[in-house]
C-alpha cells in the first residue's frame, strides 16, 4: 500500500524527501510486483504470446500491404484449402485467409482494448462514488449498477447495436456501456475496505474533499483490482464482438475476428468443409483470450494478497 | 438402481425405432424464417403465404410454367371490355372437409377483404379496382370492375370456405389446426417455431397427392439444415448457399437443384425521392440527380464477374428486372441493350462532365465536395457483403468513394421508403404478372411523406413511364401487352435507377433415396419450392418404403448419458457420506 | 470466514445480514428487489421507444392508406400518446398480465412468451444444474488435489473453455456430433413429425438437448470451476482450522465438513448473480441449434421492432435475473455460517 500512513503531520508539511521516499516505494513495489509475476509461468506464457499478437497486429500494414486483400485484385479462387501459396487458404471472397486474420486482429484486438477502456473507466467511477458517497446519492448509484448487472447484457448491446450506426465505435460502445456493472461492483466493494481505514478518517478529519480523498488515497488502491480485472474483460470483449458479429450487428465491412465468422457462417463454409476459414478465427479468439486470462489470473494473484498462495 | 436403467434403455431402443416407422410415409422439408401467421387476410412473408399456397386456391391458378390455369374456376370469360369478368367453379371442385365449394365462398373472401379493413393486410393492393362479386348462381362468380384491366382478378387471393370461416372472428381466426381448405395438402397443426405439418387432401379435385403428408422443420440457421439433410433428419432442403451446394455434389444419395429464380438482385439509385405531394424525401446526395453520373455507376459494375465471384456461377446475368422465369416479358425491348462494363468509359463520362479529380483520386461534385456515396445492404445476406467489397472498388476506381452500411431488412426497407440512401442492394420477387412491379413505378405509387402508404420501387417518377403503364394494365392482347411491358422496363432501366446485377439460381437439394419427381417451375429448370403454385411438392413419390434412416442415433446413447450423469452424482455423494460416516465415529 | 470483498460483491453489509432477523431480512431483500422490477420495467419501457422504427407505418407499408389511416391505426395502438401516458398504460396492463400484441406475430404477447419460455427455462436450467455440479464438484476436488495432475489438467481444460465463444462450439459440435458421426440431431426440440408422448417425449427432447446444453455447459461450468476452488483453497488456509487439524481432525473431513461447505456459500450465491449471463447466452445457442425459445424470439423482436414483444421479454428475463438475486441473498442468509454457530 502507497506510504500514506506517515501520520498528519507528515501529510500536511509533505517535503520533498517526503514524497521522494512515497516514489522509491512505489517503484520498489512495481518491481516488486514484476518479480513475483515472473515467478507464474503461466503468466509469463500469456503475455510473451499477447505482445508477440499485438505486434503482428501493429504491424501487419508492413506485413501484408492491405490492397493485396482487395476483391478486384486477388487471384486466387474462393475457398481454397491451405497450400504453399496461401497457407490458410482463401475465403469465399479469394482473399488469403492469414492475411484477413492479420488484419482482423487489429479490429478484434482494438474492440477488445477499447471496450475494456470504456468499461473500466465507467465501472471504476461508479464504484468509487457508490463507496464513497452516503445517503440518497449512494442508493441511487447502487441501483443503477444494479440494473446494469441486471440487465441481460447481450440484449442491452444488441439494442444499442441497433439504435446507432453501424461500425467499431457503436460496437465498442455496445459491449463498455453493458460490462461496466461488474467492475463497479468489486470497485465499491475496495473502496469501502480503504475508506473504513484510519488515514483516510484523519485525512477527512483534516479537511480533505471528496475529490482529495477519490484522487490521492482511493484510486492508487484501487487501481491494482482494477488492472487485474482489465485483462480478463478484454477477453469477455473480444468474445462478445464476435458474438455480435455472429447476430449480424457487427462492422460487416471491417476485418475482424467475428465478422470472418460470420462470413464463414453465411457463406456455409462450416458444411462446406472449408475448416480452415471456420476453425482458424475462432482459434485465434481462444488463444487470444486464454492469454489474456492467464496474464490477468497471475495478476491478481501477485496484487491481492488473499489469493497469493493460490 | 441398474436394472431400471437398463429397462428405459430398453424402452428407449423400442419406441425410437418404432416412431421411425411411423413417421416414414411424410416429406420433411426445411423451413427457414418464421411464420407470422396462417390467416390468408394477415399473413404477408414468404414463409406463410408460400405454405398457404399448398393449401388454398384461388379462381385462377399458375401452371407449371406459370401460365394462368384453372383452380378453383374452371373456366372464364371476360367482357364489356373487360370490366366484366365471369368464372365458372368446377362441380368437382370441393374442400377438404367433403363440402362443394361454391360460389358463396368467393364472394364472401373477396367481399371480406372489399369491406374490412384489418382483412387487407395480405391482399388489399390487389382489389382495389373491383366493384363487387356477387355469385349469379352457385357455380358462378361474377367480377364488376372499375376500369378494364388485363391482370385476371381471379389470381393470387386465397378462397377460403364460407362455412368454416362465417363462425369465426375472421381478424383473429389463427386458422393453424386441421384447417379445411382446397389445395393439395392441408394443415393439420402447428408448432410454433418448431414444425408445421401437413396432410393430403383426399378431396383434391386433381386428385390425392401420392405423398401423404408434409412436415416443415423450423431451422434457424441453413448450416443446421443441411447437416439435417445429410443425417436424414429431413428431406429436402432449399436456400444453400454456393459452399453448401457445391459440397453436397460428392454425396451420392443427395441430387442437387439449381433452378431459375423469380428474384432480381439490383443496385439502386436515389434520383432524388419526391413524395405524393410532390415535396423532396429523404436525404439523398444530390449529385446523383445527374443521369450522367448515375449512368457512369451503371458502367462500373461488372455483372459477369459478380455471378462468377460471389454466386460462384450460381446465377445468371441481369437485364431488366424481369427474370427468364417469365418468358413472355424478359429482356430489353427492340433496339435497346445493357449498358456495358468499361471503367475507362464511365472514368471519361464524368471527366466531360465535369466531375474533376481530387488529390486522393476521389472526384468532386458541383459544389467541390468529394463524391462519397452511401451503400446499403442487408446484413442478412452474405452476397451484400460481398458485392459491397467490389462495388467499393470499382467505384473507388471511376474516382467515386464509398461508405457501405449493412443493416436490417427493415431498416432498409424503412430508409430506402423514406429515400434516405444513396445507393443499396435491393431485390423483388417477381410475380407472373408483371402489373404489381410495374405500378411500383407509377408517379402515384409514391408514399406519403412519413413513408406510410404505398411503396414506390424506385423512388422515380416519369410521364413517358405511366403512359406505357396505362396501356399494358388495360391491353388484352397477349402479343401486344408483352412488347409494352419490356418498354416499360426497359424505361425504368434507361432512367438508370436500378441497374439489375443477376437472378440468383435458387439452390435446393433433396435426399434421392427418399423422394424423387419433382415437377420444377418451370418445367425445365425451375425451382422446387417458392413456386407460384404447387407442382413441386404435389408431384413428388417417395421412393423407399422401409424404414430409412431416422437420424442413425443409436437408441443407447441416451440411456448411456443418463448413466454416466448419475453415476457422477452418485460418486459426488458417496464421497461426501464418506465423511459423514467418519464423524459417526468421533 | 469469508472474504470481505467476495462478501461486499454481493452486496451485502455484515450488519445487515447478521443484525436482522429472517423475516425482516426477507421483507428488506424483497422491497429491493421489487423497486428493482420497477425499475427495470420503467428503463426497458425507454429503452426499446429508441429503436428506430414507426410500426404504424411497417405494419401498413405497401398498401394503399392515407396519412390519416396511418395516424388512426397509431392512435388504436396507443402511439400517439406521450410517452409518459404510454409508460403508464403499459404498467396497467402488466398487472393484468396483458403484455400487448405482437406486431409481427398478431398474437397476444404474453402466450407468445408462454410459447417459447418453456424451452428456453429446459435449456437453461440443465445447462444451469450440469454446469453447477461439474463445477463445483471438479473445482473443490481441484483444490484438494491442488498441483497435481488432476488440478492442473482440470485447471487449464476450464481456461480453455472459458476463452472459446459458445456460438462458435457449439457450430463445430453440430457439425462432428450431428453431421459428420450423426450420432444426435441437428436442430429443434423434437423429431419433426413424431407424436410421442410420455416417456418416447421426454427421452426425445432429452436427445435434442443433448448438444445445445453441452455448448452452453462447456464455456459456463469452467467459471464455477475456478470459483469454487479459490473458495476451497481459501477456507482451507485459515486460521480456524489449523487448530482444527492440530486438534488431530482428519484433512478430508477438513475439506468436506469445514471447508467445502463454508467455500460453498460464496460460490453458489454468486452462480445465482451469473445466472444471467447463462439466459443471454440461450440466444447464440438457440439460433445455432434451432431451438424455440425466447432467447431466439427476442432477437428476432429487435429487427423488426416488435416494441410488445421486446417489452415482454425483457420484463421476463429481467424479472428471472431479479427473482434469481432474491434466491441468492436468501441462500447467503439462511447459509451464513456465523448465524449458524450463533
Amino acid at each position: 500500500m502507497p506510504g500514506g500512513g506517515a501520520g498528519p503531520r507528515a501529510a500536511k508539511t509533505s517535503t520533498a524527501s517526503g514524497r521522494a521516499a512515497v516514489r522509491a516505494q512505489r517503484r520498489a513495489r512495481l518491481a516488486e510486483v514484476v518479480r513475483q509475476f515472473a515467478a507464474h509461468r503461466s503468466g509469463v506464457v500469456g503475455a510473451v504470446l499477447l505482445l508477440v499478437i499485438i505486434a503482428l497486429a501493429v504491424l501487419a500494414p508492413l506485413l501484408l500491404p492491405f490492397d493485396r486483400l482487395d476483391v478486384t485484385r486477388v487471384t486466387a479462387g474462393a475457398n481454397e484449402p491451405p497450400s504453399g501459396g496461401h497457407w490458410l487458404g482463401t475465403d469465399p471472397s479469394g482473399r488469403d485467409v492469414l492475411g484477413v486474420l492479420l488484419w482482423g486482429s487489429r479490429a478484434s484486438l482494438l474492440v477488445g482494448f477499447a471496450a475494456t477502456a470504456v468499461s473500466m473507466v465507467i465501472g471504476t467511477v461508479m464504484g468509487m462514488a457508490a463507496g464513497h458517497f452516503e445517503g440518497l446519492t449512494r442508493s441511487v448509484l447502487l441501483r443503477i449498477i444494479d440494473f446494469f448487472l441486471v440487465v441481460p447484457s447481450l440484449i442491452l448491446a444488441i439494442v444499442l447495436s441497433t439504435v446507432l450506426s453501424r461500425g467499431l465505435t457503436t460496437i465498442i460502445l455496445a459491449i463498455g456501456v453493458t460490462s461496466w456493472a461488474a467492475t463497479a461492483r468489486v470497485v465499491r466493494a475496495q473502496t469501502l475496505t480503504i475508506e473504513a481505514r484510519p488515514y483516510i478518517e484523519r485525512a477527512r478529519a483534516l479537511g480533505a474533499g471528496d475529490g482529495r480523498i477519490l484522487g490521492k488515497h482511493v484510486f492508487p488502491a484501487v487501481l491494482p483490482i482494477v488492472l487485474a480485472n482489465t485483462t480478463l474483460t478484454v477477453g469477455a470483449a473480444i468474445i462478445a464482438e464476435s458474438t455480435l458479429s455472429f447476430l449480424g450487428l457487427g462492422d460487416a465491412t471491417t476485418f475482424s475476428w467475428g465478422s470472418m465468422l460470420k462470413i464463414a457462417l453465411d457463406t456455409g463454409a462450416a458444411t462446406a468443409g472449408y475448416w480452415w476459414f471456420v476453425l482458424t478465427p475462432g482459434i485465434a479468439i481462444v488463444v487470444v483470450v486464454l492469454c489474456f486470462t492467464l496474464v490477468g489470473r497471475a495478476l491478481e494473484a501477485v496484487l491481492n494478497p488473499t489469493l497469493r498462495s493460490l | 438402481m441398474l436394472a431400471v436403467l437398463l429397462a428405459l434403455a430398453g424402452g428407449a431402443v423400442a419406441t425410437t425405432s418404432a416412431q421411425a416407422q411411423e413417421s416414414d410415409k411424410t416429406l420433411k422439408v426445411s423451413l427457414v424464417g418464421d411464420i407470422d401467421t396462417f390467416n390468408p387476410f394477415l399473413a404477408i412473408l414468404l414463409s406463410s403465404t408460400g405454405l398457404n399456397r399448398y393449401q388454398y386456391e384461388a379462381l385462377v391458378g399458375y401452371g407449371k410454367n406459370s401460365e394462368p390455369v384453372p383452380g378453383i374456376a374452371e373456366k372464364w370469360e371476360t367482357s364489356n371490355q373487360g370490366k366484366t369478368w365471369t368464372f365458372t367453379i368446377g362441380e368437382d371442385r370441393k374442400w377438404s372437409d367433403g363440402e362443394q365449394i361454391t360460389a358463396d365462398d368467393v364472394v364472401y373472401t373477396y367481399t371480406s377483404i372489399l369491406e374490412t379493413p384489418a382483412l387487407q393486410e395480405a391482399n388489399g393492393g390487389l382489389v382495389t379496382n373491383i366493384d363487387k362479386v356477387e355469385a349469379s348462381d352457385p357455380q358462378t362468380v361474377v367480377f364488376t370492375l372499375k376500369s378494364a384491366q388485363a391482370s385476371n382478378p381471379g389470381q393470387e387471393i386465397p378462397i377460403v370456405p364460407e362455412h368454416i370461416w362465417s363462425e369465426q372472428d375472421a381478424t383473429k381466426f389463427k386458422a393453424d389446426s386441421d384447417v379445411v381448405g382446397s389445395g393439395p395438402y392441408t394443415l393439420t397443426s402447428f408448432k410454433t417455431g418448431q414444425t408445421v405439418e401437413m396432410k393430403a387432401n383426399p378431396h383434391f379435385w386433381r386428385g390425392k397427392s401420392k405423398i401423404d403428408g408434409l412436415t416443415f422443420v423450423s431451422y434457424k440457421n441453413s448450416d443446421a439444415a443441411v447437416q439435417g439433410l445429410k443425417s436424414g433428419d429431413i428431406d429436402l432442403v432449399d436456400g444453400l448457399t454456393p459452399a453448401q451446394y457445391e459440397s453436397l455434389e460428392k454425396s451420392d444419395n443427395i441430387k442437387l437443384n439449381a433452378g431459375i429464380g423469380r428474384r432480381y438482385q439490383a443496385l439502386a439509385i436515389n434520383p432524388g425521392a419526391i413524395d405524393k405531394d410532390g415535396k423532396p424525401m429523404g436525404d439523398g446526395n444530390p449529385a446523383l440527380k445527374d443521369e450522367k453520373l448515375r449512368q457512369a455507376i451503371f458502367m462500373a459494375i461488372d455483372k459477369e464477374t459478380i455471378v462468377k465471384r460471389v454466386l460462384n456461377g450460381l446465377g445468371t446475368v441481369g437485364q431488366t428486372e424481369v427474370p427468364a422465369t417469365y418468358q413472355d416479358y424478359f429482356g430489353f425491348a427492340d433496339g435497346h441493350e445493357a449498358v456495358p462494363f468499361d471503367l475507362d468509359a464511365a472514368n471519361q463520362l464524368l471527366d466531360d462532365a465535369g466531375y474533376e479529380k481530387g488529390a486522393d483520386g476521389i472526384r468532386e461534385d458541383k459544389q467541390g465536395e468529394p463524391l462519397v456515396l452511401r451503400l446499403m445492404g442487408r446484413n442478412t445476406e452474405s452476397p451484400h457483403a460481398q458485392m459491397a467489397d467490389f462495388v467499393e472498388s470499382w467505384l473507388k476506381e471511376i474516382g467515386i468513394g464509398t461508405e457501405t452500411q449493412l443493416v436490417t431488412p427493415d431498416k432498409v426497407n424503412e430508409d430506402s421508403t423514406l429515400g434516405k440512401y444513396d445507393l443499396y442492394f435491393t431485390g423483388w420477387s417477381l410475380g407472373p404478372d408483371p402489373d404489381a412491379q410495374l405500378a411500383m413505378n407509377t408517379c402515384d405509387s409514391r408514399p406519403n411523406a412519413d413513408g406510410s402508404g404505398n411503396t414506390s420501387e424506385n423512388n422515380w417518377c416519369s410521364s413517358e413511364f405511366d403512359q406505357l403503364f396505362k396501356a399494358q394494365h388495360a391491353e388484352l392482347d397477349k402479343a401486344k401487352r408483352a412488347d409494352l411491358v419490356k418498354q416499360a422496363f426497359t424505361t425504368i432501366y434507361e432512367a438508370y435507377v436500378s441497374n439489375p446485377i443477376y437472378y440468383i439460381k435458387p439452390l435446393e437439394a433433396y435426399r434421392s433415396d427418399r423422394v424423387d419427381g419433382f415437377v420444377t417451375q418451370p418445367e425445365k429448370g425451375g425451382v422446387i419450392l417458392n413456386q407460384n403454385g404447387y407442382w413441386g411438392l404435389y408431384s413428388a413419390e417417395l421412393t423407399s418404403a422401409d424404414a430409412a434412416d431416422d437420424g442413425g442415433t443409436p437408441g443407447w446413447l441416451i440411456p448411456a448419458a443418463v448413466v454416466v450423469v448419475l453415476a457422477g452424482i452418485a460418486g459426488f455423494v458417496a464421497v461426501r457420506r464418506r465423511g459423514g460416516a467418519a464423524e459417526d465415529r468421533e | 470466514m469469508t472474504d470481505p470483498v467476495v462478501a461486499e460483491t454481493l452486496g451485502h453489509d455484515d450488519e445487515e445480514v447478521r443484525g436482522s432477523s429472517l423475516p425482516r431480512y426477507l421483507a428488506l431483500k424483497a422491497g429491493g428487489a421489487l423497486v428493482s422490477l420497477a425499475l427495470v420495467v420503467v428503463l426497458g419501457f425507454f429503452t426499446f421507444r429508441v429503436l428506430p422504427g414507426d410500426p404504424a407505418i411497417t405494419m401498413t407499408r405497401g398498401r394503399q392508406v392515407t396519412p390519416g389511416e396511418v395516424e388512426r391505426l397509431r392512435q388504436a395502438m396507443g402511439l400517439d400518446q406521450p410517452l409518459l401516458v404510454q409508460l403508464g398504460h403499459f404498467v396497467r396492463d402488466l398487472f393484468t398480465g396483458d403484455l400487448g400484441t405482437s406486431y409481427v406475430y398478431r398474437r397476444p404477447v404474453t402466450e407468445l412468451i408462454g410459447e417459447y419460455l418453456g424451452p428456453t427455462l429446459l435449456l437453461t436450467g440443465s445447462a444451469a444444474i450440469i454446469s453447477i455440479i461439474l463445477g463445483l464438484w471438479l473445482g473443490q476436488k481441484a483444490a484438494w488435489r491442488r498441483n497435481s495432475w488432476f488440478d492442473k489438467t482440470h485447471t487449464g481444460l476450464a481456461l480453455v473453455f472459458w476463452s472459446v465463444p459458445t456460438f462458435w462450439l457449439g457450430l463445430l459440435l453440430l457439425l462432428m456430433f450431428g453431421g459428420w458421426l450423426q450420432w444426435l440431431p441437428t436442430g429443434g426440440m423434437t423429431t419433426p413429425g413424431a407424436h410421442e408422448t410420455g416417456l418416447a417425449y421426454v427421452l426425445d427432447v432429452a436427445e435434442h438437448l443433448v448438444l445445445p446444453v453441452t455448448s452452453m455447459v462447456a464455456v459456463v461450468y469452467a467459471q464455477y470451476l475456478m470459483v469454487m476452488r479459490a473458495s476451497v483453497l481459501e477456507e482451507m488456509s485459515a486460521d480456524y482450522l489449523t487448530t482444527a487439524r492440530a486438534k488431530g481432525l482428519r484433512e478430508d473431513l477438513v475439506r468436506t465438513r469445514h471447508a467445502v461447505p463454508n467455500a460453498l456459500l460464496p460460490t453458489v450465491t454468486l452462480i445465482f448473480l451469473t445466472i444471467g449471463g447463462l439466459i443471454a447466452g440461450a440466444v447464440t445457442v438457440e439460433t445455432v441449434f434451432s431451438w424455440p425459445g425466447l432467447g431466439y424470439l427476442t432477437y428476432k423482436g429487435l429487427s423488426a421492432p416488435d416494441l410488445p414483444l421486446l417489452q415482454g421479454t425483457f420484463v421476463v428475463f429481467s424479472a428471472a435475473v431479479i427473482v434469481m438475486n432474491f434466491v441468492a441473498d436468501l441462500v447467503y442468509r439462511v447459509l451464513d455460517p456465523r448465524l449458524k454457530a450463533s
